[in-house]
């Protein structure tokens, strides 16, 4: 029989995968719905992926993360398999990072999001000017960019409150 | 130098190859199937589209589901400020009632004078931009993108909605469908960036290119002769020279921007509260 217990691990164990999906399949975007504020707009997504997969990529199915992009790039309207590629580099880079650091701390991880987010971006501009007709703005993206990489510590300080409640309701 | 790239080659392949704990697939294999996803969609295939068209419908049913307690919230947050607006508003319709009322009493004499007018001249309204299919269609979701201004609609290929059909709200010109479904359909938005409808400008012979900026309702003309100066309340309605959109529908309007102290373009629908729009085929009469 299922346990109280059991469930809540689950849940927790499960919650950045819900986090996930939600984002991808909802218009809500937090900061876009309040006017005048919408400057401040990132993207929580990739601020999650690039966490999980940094820390905790057991967290995280690199299979889900897939198919979130799908997910994404069906309901936005760029070309299928662009944003599920895009994330998947983003987990690349994360895990490389991974693998190659020793200690892991705050101000690293921070600063390594930049390359992570550089060569995501780069891979996502690549695919939208070579296999879709789509004009962006390149400013907008710099904009979210910056600001998804502005508030990555703010998120890293929730993320790891929720490894810890993970952590210590298995102790 | 040698070791430092060969340490550098180890550690990515073992990113790309090493499946981790409770992984079930290596990051290698699902960059691959992401590329081929990419290849297959961009070709384009019979099969691929239905596919595809498959997955859009079976995902945006997912989406309307998912979406609908963020959509209740909205709702109620809309309808808390919408209640203590009401007695400015009331107060604002009441002196727009009141012009309204002149100026109908107005036209009502032009319309009469046109059609004498038209009768005269024995030139009869032009058949081929009427419409022959037309259907309501409701916004099922509004996909909050920073890049991309489109909508999602719960009428597709089932009830007659075809790609390239445009898409009106509230008599206004909002978008023409870009992707047409079995069960849903999505229309690009007029202030999409990659939005582009030739135009003409009211009370003069001034054509332009209308573009989305991508940012609420503010749009830009391109393509107007030099130094021509933007007037306020001026009302832009499509020339027809695409010869997709029939001429004289409406689109957009000037105005003064406070702020910025310049003339700017705006769309006359607000598209962030359509609910519900018309597909057509043609002009919306």
């Amino acid at each position: 029989m299922l346990s109280f217990k059991f469930i809540k691990e689950k849940f927790i164990k499960s919650l950045p995968l819900v986090i996930l999906y939600f984002l991808s399949l909802n218009s809500f975007v937090l900061v876009n719905d309040i006017p005048n504020v919408d400057v401040f707009s990132f993207n929580l997504q990739m601020i999650i992926i690039y966490f999980y997969a940094l820390k905790f990529p057991e967290y995280l199915g690199f299979g889900h993360v897939f198919l979130i992009g799908i997910f994404k790039d069906v309901l936005i309207g760029t070309p299928l398999g662009s944003t599920a590629l895009c994330y998947l580099v983003l987990c690349l880079v994360a895990t490389y990072l991974r693998n190659v650091t020793l200690r892991p701390r705050l101000a690293s991880e921070w600063f390594t999001f930049v390359p992570a987010l550089f060569f995501s971006n780069a891979t996502y501009f690549t695919i939208i000017n070579n296999f879709s007709n789509l004009s962006f703005y390149y400013v907008e993206l710099l904009r979210v960019t910056f600001f998804t990489f502005l508030f990555f510590p703010i998120f890293y300080f929730f993320l790891n409150s929720h490894l810890k409640l993970y952590n210590k309701d298995n102790a | 130098m040698a070791e430092q790239r060969d340490d550098l080659l180890i550690a990515l392949r073992y990113a790309l190859l090493k499946k981790g704990t409770k992984q079930k697939f290596s990051l290698f294999f699902l960059i691959i199937v992401s590329v081929l996803v990419i290849i297959l969609d961009k070709l384009s295939y019979s099969y691929i589209t239905k596919t595809r068209a498959v997955l859009n419908d079976f995902i945006y049913q997912v989406a309307i589901v998912t979406s609908s307690p963020e959509k209740f919230t909205k709702y109620l947050i809309d309808r808390g400020i919408h209640h203590y607006s009401v007695y400015d508003e009331n107060n604002l319709l009441k002196e727009q009632n009141a012009e309204l009322k002149a100026q109908l009493v107005n036209n009502q004499f032009l319309k009469t004078e046109n059609e004498m007018l038209k009768e005269a001249l024995k030139l009869n309204s032009n058949k081929s931009i009427e419409q022959d299919v037309s259907v309501i269609a409701k916004v099922v979701i509004d996909q909050e993108s920073p890049y991309l201004k489109s909508f999602l609609l719960n009428k597709g290929t089932s009830d007659g909605v075809k790609k390239g059909m445009t898409v009106f709200s509230d008599k206004y010109l909002i978008g023409t469908i870009v992707e047409a479904n079995y069960l849903t359909s999505r229309v690009l938005l007029i202030n999409d960036l990659n939005s582009k409808i030739p135009v003409i400008i009211q009370d003069s012979n001034v054509n332009a290119i209308l573009s989305g900026q991508g940012v609420k309702r503010r749009m830009v003309l391109d393509y107007l002769p030099e130094q021509y100066q933007l007037e306020p309340g001026r009302n832009i309605y499509t020339s027809g020279k695409d010869g997709i959109l029939a001429a004289g529908i409406a689109v957009g309007e000037t105005y003064y921007n406070e702020k910025d102290k310049i003339v700017e373009v705006r769309t006359l629908a607000d598209l962030d509260q359509t609910l519900f729009v018309q597909i057509t085929n043609g002009q919306l009469r």
